[in-house]
Order: C-alpha cells, then sequence, then structure tokens
C-alpha cells in the first residue's frame, strides 16, 4: 500500500463530480470504486475522506442525495449531479486544464540562453 | 452565494443531531457491506472479506466524526462545550467565581455607567442640525468680575454687519414672564425672546405647527409662541391640539404656532419661545439704540470651511473697532472682550472637566479591579497546575488549554459585566440627577447598544487579558505531577509580578483617594466660609410682581402696600421673629448693578470702575437676615415716600470707594451709560447712611459681591422676597406664611421657598455630590486593593507554611513571625504608596479647577491619605499575619 496517493483536497471534488456525470446517479461505494478504477489503484479512498467531501456538496447544491434500491436491491443513498453541479463541473475542468499547462510549462526544462 | 448557501446547510446541520447521524451510521454501513460483498465475489472468505473492507474503510467511527465536523460548525460546539466545562469548573470554586465576578461588576458597572453619562453629554453631538457649525459668544469684562455681559443691540448689529466668519446670528433675550392660565391664575415661564432666524440658525425644526422666521421680525408681526419640548410636554400633555390656540404671556395675546424639537435648552430652560414683539422693551429705543443695554445672547453658525479660531480673530478684530469708537460704552480698565466657543463645549463647560475626572477614576477602579482579579487567578492557576498537566498529559493541546482558560475567563467577565451593566442601570438614575445639575444635556443620557458594545468588549477585553496572566506549564515531565502536587507556590517571577500588581494597586488607590481627600478638604474650607448672614432659622419666599414692565411701574404704588401688608400679617404669626421685604434674597445676586462714583473720590484713570448690586431692603432686612451693623444706621421706616434716598455700602464696597476714611456721610451716585435706561435723577448724588457686613451672593468660593442697599419702600418696586427670621424649623412656617399670602393676594405667585440654609448649599451641593462619587470610587478602589494585598499575604503565608514552621522551631515566636509578614505587606505598602505619591502629585494638577483653599499639592491631604492608606494596609495585613502566628511547628514540619 505504501504506493498508494493521497487524494489532493480539492481534486476529489472535481473527481466526484465527473464520475457522476459519466454514469448518472451512483452511492458512495460506487463512486470510491470508480475513482479507485480510474486511478488503476494508486487512490485509495477511506470513508472519512469520502464522505466528507459528498457532504460538503451537497451542502453546496452541487450533487443531491436520496435513498434508493442498488442494482442488488439493497438500500443505498444514491447522489446525482444538480445543474449547478454540472456548470460547477465545466468550470473546475477548465481552470484545472489551466492549472496543469500552467505547471506543465514550468515543469518542462528548459535551457535557458544568456 | 454558495458559501452563503453552504453556511446555512451547516448552521441548520449544528441541529441536525441523531437522525442526521442514523442516517449517516446506515450508509456507511451499506458501502462496507457492498464492498464486503464485492471482495466475496472475488473470492475471500467472508471473515477475510469483511476485515479487508474494515481496513480500507478506514475506520468507521473516525469517518462518521470527520462528517459530523463537515455537517455542523465545530468551532460552536467546541465553544459551548468549553462554556459547560468552564462554568462546572467555576461552580466547583463558589468563593473564587463570586470574588471575581463581584470585583469586575463593580469595575465594569463603574465604567459602563460613566460613559454612559460621557456619551450622551460629551461625545454625542448635539441634536440640532449641523450642530457642529454652532458657536455661542460671549463678552465679558473680567476686570469688574462679570464673566459674561451678554450683548446690546447695537452690538450684536457690528457682528451682523462686519463678521467674515459667522454666516448667521440669533439673538436670544432670557426674561422671565408671568403666563396667566386659561381661568386667569398667573404663574411663571421662563421665555426665550427670540429673532426669527433662531430656530434656522440653531438648526431646530418643528415637531408641530412652525418655528418662528423672518416675517415674526419687526414691530408689526403678529406676537407669536413657540413651546419648547419639555414644556409642551409638561404643561399641555402633549396636546397635539395647541397650535392656533392663544396663550397670556405679560399682558400680551400671543398664538401658539408651533412646538420646537427636543433640544438642549441653553442658557437657561426655556420654557417658551416668543419673537421680539411680544416683548414691548425688546423693541423699545433703549434697547435698539443703547449700546450698553446688554440683555441678549449671541448663537451663530460658521461659514462653511470656516474654523472656530478664525472665528475668534474675526471677533477680537469687531469688537476692538467697538472699543474705538463707543469708548463710553467699554470703560478702560474694565477688560471688555469677546470670546468664541462651540456650542457644545459652552453646554458642557462646568460638566467637562468633572465628567472625564470622574470617567478616569472609573477607570482606575477598573484597572484595580483586574489586577485584582489577576492575582486571584495567578493564585488559583497554581493549585491548578496539577489539573492543567493531566489535561496535557491526556494529549490536550496548549491552544486547547488557553482556549479553556479563556472560555472560563470569559463566563466570568462576562458575568461579572452582565452584573455591572445592571449595577450601571441602578445607577443612573442618580448619575442624571447629578449630571443634571452640570449640564442641560442630562436628558439626552441613556443605555443605548454603543453603551452595552463597549461594556461587552470591556468584558471580553478583561477575559482575554486574564487568560494570558496565567503561565502554562506544557511540560507533562513537570515534578508537580511527579512530586504528587504538594508543591503549591509561584515561581520567582510569578511572585515579582504578583507583588508588581499590589504595588500598582495601592499607588492608584494613593491616586485616587489624594483626588477625594483634595475635594473633600474643598467641601470642608468652603463650608467654612463666612457668608454674612445667619444661614439658620431664616426662610426665604420670592413674591414676584405680575405683568409687563410698564404695568408694574404703574402699579408700584398699590404692589408697595399689598407687600408691606404681607409682611405686617406674617410679623404677627406665631413662631415669626423678624419678617422683612427685600428685592432679591439673601445671598441671591440681584438683576440690577451698576458701575459707581464717589463724590470726591476719583477712581484712578486706567482702573476699573467700581462695580456694584443694588439691593432694595426695609427696616428688618438686616436683622432677619442676621447681617450685622457696621457703621451708621441701618434702614429706617422713615426712609420712604419724597425723604431723601438714603444708601447703605457694605464693606467691601465702602472700602472700595473711600479707603479707610469713614464712609458715613459721604456721597454716591450711579454712572455709566446704562443711566439712561432708568431716566432722569437715576444718577444723582446720595448720601451714604450706615455700612454692613458683606454677604457672598456669588457663591462660596468667590469673594463678597459689593453691595449698595437703598429702601425697599423707595423702590423700584419690581418684586419682593419675604425674608422670615423664625424662632422654630423655618420650613414648618412655609404653609401659614404662603396662606397669609394668598389672603393678601389670592392670585399672588410663591416660588423658590428655602430656607438660608439651602441657599447657602446650593454653591456647595454640586461639589457635595462630586465629591462623593469621586470619593466612593477611592474607597471602592481601596476596599478591592486591601483584599487584593491581603489575598497575596494570606497565599504567600499558605506557601511558607513549612518555612515557617522551621523558623518557629529555631525560636521564633508568634510576635515575631506576625512581624515578618506585617512587615512583608509593609514593604509592598511602602513603594505603593511612594509610587502613589508621584502619581498623585502628576495626576492632582487636572484638579485645579475643582478646588477651593487648597492647592493641587497640599501637603495635608497627601500626608493623612498616605498614613490611611498605610494603616488600613496594615489591619488588611493582620489577618494573614495572625494566621501565620497560628502555625503550629510540629504540624507545619509533618505536612511537607
Amino acid at each position: 500500500m505504501g504506493d498508494k496517493l493521497d487524494v489532493q483536497q480539492g481534486t476529489l471534488a472535481l473527481m466526484i463530480l465527473k464520475t457522476l456525470d459519466l454514469l448518472g446517479p451512483l452511492h458512495g461505494y460506487g463512486i470510491a470504486r470508480r475513482i479507485e478504477e480510474t486511478s488503476k489503484n494508486r487512490l485509495s479512498l477511506n470513508y472519512g475522506t469520502l464522505y466528507p467531501a459528498l457532504l460538503k456538496l451537497e451542502q453546496e447544491g452541487y450533487v443531491s442525495a436520496e435513498w434508493s434500491q442498488s442494482e442488488n436491491n439493497r438500500r443505498a443513498k444514491f447522489y446525482a449531479l444538480t445543474p449547478a453541479g454540472r456548470k460547477q463541473l465545466a468550470r473546475e475542468t477548465r481552470e484545472w486544464q489551466a492549472t496543469a499547462d500552467l505547471i506543465a510549462a514550468f515543469l518542462t526544462p528548459r535551457r535557458e540562453t544568456k | 452565494v454558495r458559501q452563503i448557501r453552504a453556511l446555512m446547510s451547516r448552521i441548520t446541520g449544528l441541529f441536525a443531531g441523531r437522525r442526521a447521524d442514523d442516517d449517516l451510521r446506515e450508509e456507511l454501513q451499506a458501502h462496507l457491506e457492498m464492498e464486503t460483498a464485492e471482495n466475496i465475489r472475488r473470492g475471500m472468505s467472508p471473515e477475510e472479506a469483511r476485515r479487508q473492507a474494515l481496513l480500507a474503510s478506514g475506520g468507521l467511527t473516525q469517518a462518521a466524526e470527520s462528517v459530523r465536523d463537515q455537517r455542523g460548525l465545530p468551532w460552536i460546539e467546541e465553544l459551548v462545550r468549553d462554556l459547560t466545562v468552564g462554568f462546572r469548573s467555576l461552580r466547583r470554586m463558589p468563593g473564587f467565581s463570586v470574588a471575581v465576578i463581584l470585583t469586575l461588576a463593580l469595575g465594569i458597572g463603574a465604567n459602563t455607567a460613566m460613559f454612559t453619562v460621557l456619551r450622551g453629554t460629551l461625545l454625542r453631538p448635539l441634536p440640532n442640525r449641523d450642530g457642529n457649525r454652532l458657536v455661542y459668544l460671549r463678552q465679558s469684562a473680567t476686570a469688574t468680575q462679570q464673566n459674561n455681559t451678554l450683548f446690546s443691540v447695537p452690538e450684536v448689529a457690528d457682528y451682523r454687519a462686519a463678521s467674515h466668519t459667522l454666516a448667521q446670528i440669533a439673538e436670544y433675550s432670557a426674561m422671565t414672564f408671568t403666563m396667566a392660565d386659561s381661568d386667569g391664575t398667573p404663574s411663571h415661564v421662563q421665555a426665550g425672546i427670540v429673532s426669527g432666524n433662531y430656530f434656522d440658525v440653531m438648526g431646530l425644526d418643528a415637531v408641530i405647527g412652525r418655528v418662528t422666521n423672518r416675517a415674526d421680525d419687526g414691530p408689526t408681526a403678529a406676537p407669536v409662541t413657540v413651546l419648547s419640548f419639555p414644556f409642551w410636554i409638561q404643561h399641555f400633555g402633549g396636546d397635539r391640539r395647541v397650535v392656533g390656540r392663544t396663550l397670556r404671556v405679560n399682558d400680551k395675546l400671543t398664538t401658539i404656532v408651533g412646538v420646537a424639537e427636543a433640544a438642549p435648552l441653553y442658557p437657561q430652560a426655556t420654557d417658551v419661545f416668543v419673537n421680539m414683539v411680544t416683548s414691548p422693551h425688546h423693541l423699545g429705543a433703549t434697547m435698539v439704540t443703547n449700546r450698553s443695554h446688554r440683555m441678549t445672547e449671541m448663537f451663530a453658525r460658521l461659514k462653511p470651511g470656516v474654523s472656530v479660531d478664525d472665528a475668534r480673530r474675526d471677533a477680537d478684530r469687531i469688537a476692538s473697532i467697538a472699543h474705538r469708537d463707543h469708548p463710553e460704552s467699554y470703560p478702560t480698565g474694565a477688560h471688555y472682550a469677546v470670546s468664541i466657543a462651540p456650542l457644545k463645549q459652552a453646554i458642557n463647560e462646568r460638566a467637562t472637566l468633572t465628567f472625564w475626572l470622574l470617567m478616569g477614576a472609573a477607570g482606575f477602579v477598573l484597572l484595580i479591579a483586574c489586577a485584582n482579579v489577576a492575582n486571584l487567578t495567578l493564585m488559583r492557576g497554581v493549585g491548578r497546575q496539577r489539573e492543567m498537566l493531566v489535561r496535557s498529559a491526556l494529549g490536550a493541546s496548549r491552544w486547547r488549554l488557553r482556549r479553556l482558560l479563556l472560555t472560563e475567563n470569559l463566563t466570568l467577565s462576562l458575568l461579572g459585566g452582565a452584573l455591572g451593566v445592571l449595577v450601571a442601570f441602578a445607577g443612573l438614575k442618580l448619575l442624571v440627577a447629578f449630571a443634571a445639575q452640570l449640564t442641560p444635556r442630562a436628558n439626552e443620557i441613556r443605555v443605548d447598544g454603543l453603551v452595552l458594545a463597549v461594556g461587552l468588549a470591556t468584558s471580553v477585553a478583561a477575559a482575554i487579558a486574564l487568560s494570558f496572566v496565567a503561565r502554562l506549564n506544557g511540560n507533562p515531565n513537570s515534578s508537580v505531577l511527579v512530586g504528587g502536587g504538594r508543591r503549591s507556590t509561584l515561581g520567582r517571577g510569578g511572585q515579582r509580578f504578583q507583588r508588581t500588581l499590589v504595588i500598582a494597586q495601592i499607588a492608584v488607590c494613593m491616586v485616587l483617594l489624594t483626588g477625594a481627600g483634595l475635594l473633600v478638604r474643598t467641601l470642608g474650607k468652603l463650608q467654612s466660609v463666612e457668608t454674612g448672614v445667619r444661614a439658620d432659622h431664616a426662610l426665604v419666599m420670592d413674591l414676584p410682581v405680575t405683568g409687563s414692565l410698564e404695568t408694574v411701574f404703574r402699579n408700584a404704588a398699590a404692589n408697595l402696600a399689598m407687600y408691606e401688608r404681607m409682611r405686617d400679617r406674617v410679623a404677627s404669626l406665631p413662631g415669626v421673629r423678624v419678617a422683612s421685604l427685600a428685592f432679591a434674597a439673601p445671598l441671591r445676586k440681584t438683576i440690577i448693578d451698576f458701575d459707581i462714583k464717589a463724590d470726591g473720590f476719583p477712581t484712578n484713570p486706567g482702573d476699573p470702575p467700581p462695580h456694584a448690586q443694588l439691593k432694595t431692603v426695609d427696616p428688618n432686612f438686616f436683622a432677619a437676615a442676621g447681617i450685622p451693623l457696621l457703621e451708621g444706621r441701618g434702614m429706617a421706616s422713615t426712609d420712604r415716600d419724597s425723604a431723601p434716598i438714603a444708601v447703605v455700602l457694605n464693606r467691601s464696597l465702602a472700602t472700595r470707594l473711600f479707603g479707610d476714611r469713614d464712609p458715613v456721610g459721604q456721597r454716591v451716585a450711579w454712572t455709566g451709560e446704562i443711566l439712561k435706561v432708568f431716566g432722569p435723577g437715576a444718577g444723582e448724588w446720595r448720601t451714604v447712611v450706615g455700612v454692613v457686613g458683606d454677604t457672598r451672593e456669588d457663591g462660596l468660593d468667590n469673594q463678597p459681591t459689593a453691595t449698595m442697599y437703598q429702601s425697599f419702600a423707595q423702590g423700584p418696586i419690581i418684586g419682593a422676597t419675604l425674608v422670615v427670621r423664625t424662632t422654630q424649623d423655618p420650613l414648618a412656617l412655609a404653609s401659614p406664611i404662603s396662606r397669609i399670602v394668598r389672603e393678601v393676594n389670592p392670585v399672588q405667585i410663591i416660588e423658590h421657598v428655602q430656607t438660608l440654609e439651602q441657599i447657602r448649599d446650593e454653591t456647595v451641593a454640586p461639589r457635595r455630590l462630586n465629591a462623593l462619587f469621586i470619593v466612593s470610587f477611592g474607597l471602592l478602589a481601596l476596599l478591592i486593593a486591601m483584599v487584593g494585598i491581603a489575598g497575596v499575604l494570606a497565599f504567600s503565608v499558605s506557601s511558607r507554611t513549612a518555612e515557617i514552621g522551621i523558623r518557629m522551631s529555631f525560636g521564633a515566636d508568634a510576635a515575631r513571625v506576625r512581624r515578618m509578614v506585617l512587615g512583608e505587606g509593609g514593604v509592598l505598602l511602602g513603594l505603593g504608596v511612594f509610587a502613589g505619591l508621584a502619581g498623585a502629585l502628576a495626576v492632582s494638577r487636572l484638579l485645579t479647577g475643582l478646588l477651593f483653599g487648597v492647592t493641587a499639592h497640599d501637603p495635608v491631604t497627601l500626608g493623612l491619605v498616605a498614613l490611611a492608606l498605610v494603616g488600613v494596609g496594615l489591619a488588611a495585613c493582620w489577618l494573614p499575619a495572625a494566621k501565620a502566628a497560628r502555625v503550629d511547628p510540629s504540624v507545619a514540619l509533618r505536612a511537607e
């Protein structure tokens, strides 16, 4: 487990929103599985990280939550993207892209001429 | 908006409680089961599957806790928890808590109360529109001790015409008017005769109806009355239908046109404002043309961008032109001058120094209170070292401990502050009554949000300061924990700090008590001043004439006969020794004063002309008032009608006019421009027939008032005061005498029924209240400081029980131990008094304006206060000293 990464603050929200955007309404376990799989198991989400983040998104109105039956007939709380969440996802994706480009530009080695 | 929405849902989350917790548990449980099922599907055994799932979860309880933190506002929940803990630990120490709360309550209460007064009177802007642009002009003639001569109409015109700095000038002239009620019963009202622009200049609007305007000026305007707000409430019960009604004042029928909005009434508590035409005198030739006929107050508004200093320079310029062009109205040597002050400052002139002084005293009390509480906290901190160490060993961070202390102190100081505000509320009535003697703004004093906020801020500041006094020792390996916690003493630094606090307390106490002492000595000096009258067993009452001046002069003979009939019937009343008539009561100034010249004794050119008040008295007056006859004769019953007018001087005036020559038989006359008002004959020579003792009409703290007496019967009869010397309690005779007066004249106005002692006390009363407040603050400070020093010594004794035991077992007797502890206290006291002496010398100079007969550095006061402080201090130290002396060496040593 030593090679697993801790999820960075702020990026988790984006991952959750993207997951819900792609897969539709999903319960906490499903979100965690999807994120872990996408990261090729380099990320592991414990409950103490995932659920506060979900609650925060719910408080901000980006996701809605509702109890319902899961695929194998288990009662679970399903999270779904709200219209505000969709807008937020677009915005964050844009910002994240810009930040990533910027960081990449900084980290690319370049010889300076005198 | 997102943040607000999130915050709202977090706040509701605070109250979500159990249902949300169940919800969360179910959700986490579902997650766990799904993961377990998945693991089984991958081929794990059910036990292994569940174990792996749990491992991955990172702990259900921890997760639940972090979700809970996200759900609500954790710091609020912690604060509530801290407060509960703090409250509980305080309940375990009721003695300490009560001591701290009471000390803080007194300190914060005194400050809240004084700040309330200060804010209502000195700090808040005037309610007048643009009140900070308003100024009050004052003319004085310092050399003749006239500190406010007012202005004449020609002088007002000078400023109107020539001022570059004053935008508008309003005139106000104070008079007492007779007001006839609907059934014709007369009563007195205080009238302000104002120019039409008065309310415009003062920035005041009408509450109902209208205020005066330019159209109300001049001889052809209709007489109108504007009621002052308080008079409208008191006399008309706030009836809105008064507008349009008529009001008869001084025999003139006026129409009430409106009520002015409430604002400080200055220079007098005005009942009605009337226009000039209502008082014929104010449009008469004398008033309008005589430069020396000064009856008008000037209020003005500064032009935009002009400072008060600019206006002062401007006024000096205008005054010096007047002095050059009209020398007869400004006798050289009298030192006529004009000063300008912002209206707010003029209104609060008598209050400013006193209130700031009291605020300072209250601040000192709070300082001492905080020092005391700090000391208590320090000592308690020692007892709690163990508790703090245990807590920190159990993982509480330093910050967490600090916060615990802070919430405890906050609980204490907020309770203290709340109690203090209650104390302030309770004392406010007394304070307002006191303030009313010094400023017309006293009725604006009220507890408002800002005052409460300051009280709250004071409490919180005290709590924060106290929390940092207690030193936190964060090292859990400290010997205190290991050694079983028997040691209970402060480190060297802590002790030094504690002692410094005590010394500071005593020093501040010394400063406060010195101030109190100086004021008390001032009272004593004032009380021993000779008033010049026999104040005991004397009753006075004013019996004013009614109607305009014209009516009064027409009825002079009838009024004289009426007054004499009243006097003679009162004289036959049992319990009355002497009854007499005078115009103006003893110790009260008359409204008439003149410059005087003496035949054959010219004043040196350049000296101010002799100035005196005129009193008219009947033959019994000097006996009734108890004023001694020094030379010649007093007034005689023959000094009436067409007999030559006889004059009696008081000693000051006689000396001023004739030096050490015999005044009896010399001639004197009124002089100056003002004579024109009184017509021919007013300035003729009159013969001095006697000299009587001095009296102090300008207050006990002033020089005797130069006075010239003439016969009451020879007039002018413009009112009377009945002065009665009694054989019994004078106030008991007030109602039988009033009855007799009313039998003679059923509608006679009777005012100012007082004993001479009460009049004498008028100079002293505001000072007495002032001294009372400072003395109470001083005593409060003394009490707190004494508790402080006794507490510190007691603590020191209890932590040195073993040392004392050893000393005693080596042969020190009880007296020696007692001396040792007293000596310890004595050193603190000595240092405190010494520091206080320096402070008192520096601070007491501020008091100079309030002192009489003592200097600010009065060595007697300083010495007595220092002695008293040391005496009381040693008495306070006696308790711990006696306790130390009772230490049983065997018990003390075994205890260690």
